[in-house]
């Protein structure tokens, strides 16, 4: 059995005698790469393909999550603060990367509802799925296509105060910025879909770890139609779709199930989302995939992994229905001898 | 911004009510309210946004009356910041928001933020309680080099140290010699408010 049939398996809630395990979109930083591949750390032209591909054969792992990828990002200047290069996405935004962290937004595409509603997303049906068809056609991983929907990259784009502020100021402006990323990125996913995606993931943070940032009632007026939309159209290719979200989701759980969301990662134990337990009340309808803490692969040893692991796997197995993964991606500053131990593990425990 | 507090502030001052009474009856006690029921998930980030957004446009309008009023009690400043190589702001923004709505003043230094920064920080503003954040295992030991630094300063001995963030415990904490450790934003305030009435 490949990556993608146990992955598949998992989504029929069929228990394979290993877990599928795995990551959602680039999954291990270069950091982490560099670390695990060691001499074989590629640097030729094809490196980013190379190294990915390596790391997983290495590891064990079942899932890639490319991208259907965009044109360069335009270079603007160098950050005052950070000295760091300041670039246009192709969104309209301009950001920043400061070292070790996660780019950081510097203009919006909108400093008001009256800009975000006369905002209109870039032209996307020209984006290159060349790297997603060559996952697909070249390797047995189960190829999870990484897009976003309304929610998470709506905020990216204008600033997580300014956003959450105008989902009360400007209600109806947020419903058709909803609706403008989402018409977006759907192309992504159909573009993904013709490229031979075996599933889609919608990556889309709705919450903190003590619950969701907006009230679950403005989700189910506002949002969640338009994500079920979406959602619906996927799956007229026949494509499973998962959904990430970090935090505490708990309370939108069977709203995530009704928009047609097949599997649901993240999972992360600090913020109460316990895979067992989850498994329990919406496992007839739903997969779960990740509850390895990122942290404890940062700070805790090689035993501890171990033992978290091994746990898990036993009590989340059954039935089928689960994905082993981390309960983000494997960050920079994870400990490699942790991820190595973690996917160890999986493979270890057979049924 | 908000004109009808503007118009309520006015009102309530025209009809004799003192500074002081307004921000204790009229603005910390709905900032408490607000407080309590996002604790329980009744209320959510963006109504806590607007509502600190009011209390500061509130507070604003009310300062040249605190000062003038000889019964005033002064308010009281924390320091909060992002320590040095982390970019990581939604906990630490949404901190500052809700002791903004607590009554105090708060000084945010942002985010990447090194130890001399926090320690300016304090000095210039005489600040009350330091709060550090880190959302990365990598960084949260630097905050152990800031609160070493604090506590070899005569001038900072007695400034309170709160750290939060993801990867952070009570245990940490204490091993690093920080006075406290705060899990989420409502309990942050919380803390704040114990030390600020020691």
């Amino acid at each position: 059995m490949n990556g993608r049939e146990r992955v598949l398996s998992a989504l029929k809630r069929i228990e394979t005698s290993r877990v599928p395990i795995g990551e959602i979109g680039g999954g291990y930083t270069d950091v982490i790469i560099q670390a695990v591949l060691g001499d074989k750390y590629d640097h030729g032209a094809d490196s980013y393909f190379l190294n990915h591909q390596r790391i997983r054969d290495l590891l064990g792992a079942d899932i890639v999550g490319p991208r259907v990828t965009g044109p360069p990002v335009e270079i603007m200047g160098i950050h005052e603060d950070w000295g760091t290069e300041t670039f246009k996405d192709f969104w309209g935004a301009t950001h920043t990367q400061p070292p070790s962290t996660t780019i950081q937004l510097v203009d919006p595409i909108a400093h008001s509802p009256e800009e975000l509603a006369s905002w209109r997303p870039p032209d996307v049906s020209h984006f290159d799925s060349s790297q997603m068809r060559r996952w697909k056609d070249t390797t047995d991983f189960f190829v999870l296509a990484t897009l976003n929907a309304g929610f998470d990259l709506g905020y990216e784009l204008l600033g997580f105060e300014r956003f959450m502020k105008w989902t009360v100021q400007a209600r109806d402006t947020m419903k058709q910025y909803y609706e403008k990323l989402i018409d977006a990125n759907l192309v992504l996913a159909l573009m993904s879909a013709e490229a031979g995606a075996d599933a889609i993931l919608i990556a889309d943070d709705l919450a903190f770890n003590t619950g969701t940032f907006v009230d679950p009632n403005y989700l189910r007026s506002d949002y969640f139609p338009i994500l079920k939309d979406m959602v619906t159209e996927i799956k007229k290719r026949d494509l499973p779709v998962f959904f990430h979200s970090d935090g505490d989701v708990r309370t939108v759980i069977p709203d995530l199930i009704d928009c047609g969301i097949d599997a649901l990662q993240s999972c992360d134990p600090n913020a109460n989302m316990d895979i067992p337990t989850l498994k329990r009340e919406y496992g007839q309808d739903l997969t779960f995939m990740g509850n390895i803490d990122v942290d404890l692969l940062a700070s805790g040893n090689v035993d501890e992994v171990e033992r978290t692991t091994r746990d898990l796997i036993h009590d989340a197995r059954i039935g089928g229905g689960f994905i082993l993964s981390t309960s983000n991606v494997v960050a920079s500053y994870c400990q490699p001898e942790n991820v190595k131990a973690m996917y160890a593990v999986a493979h270890r425990e057979l049924k | 911004m908000w004109p009808s507090i503007s118009i309520a502030i006015n009102q309530l001052l025209n009809e004799g009510m003192n500074s002081q009474q307004i921000l204790d009856e009229q603005l910390l006690s709905g900032m408490a309210i607000v407080g309590e029921r996002f604790k329980r998930n009744e209320m959510f980030l963006p109504q806590v946004l607007m509502s600190a957004e009011a209390m500061q446009t509130a507070i604003d309008i009310l300062k040249p009356h605190l000062a003038g009023d000889s019964e005033a009690r002064q308010q009281q400043t924390v320091i909060i910041g992002t320590v040095k190589g982390d970019m990581h702001d939604i906990g630490k923004n949404l901190v500052r928001i809700m002791l903004i709505g607590a009554g105090y003043e708060v000084i945010d230094l942002g985010v990447n933020v090194p130890a001399q920064r926090f320690l300016d920080a304090a000095i210039k503003h005489k600040a009350a309680v330091v709060c550090l954040s880190a959302l990365l295992s990598s960084t949260m030991n630097n905050m152990k080099e800031i609160v070493q630094a604090f506590r070899i300063n005569s001038d900072l001995k007695e400034t309170k140290i709160l750290i939060g963030g993801a990867p952070l415990s009570r245990e940490f904490s204490q091993s690093i010699g920080a006075d406290g450790y705060a899990p989420t934003a409502p309990a942050a305030v919380e803390q704040v408010q114990s030390y600020c009435e020691e």
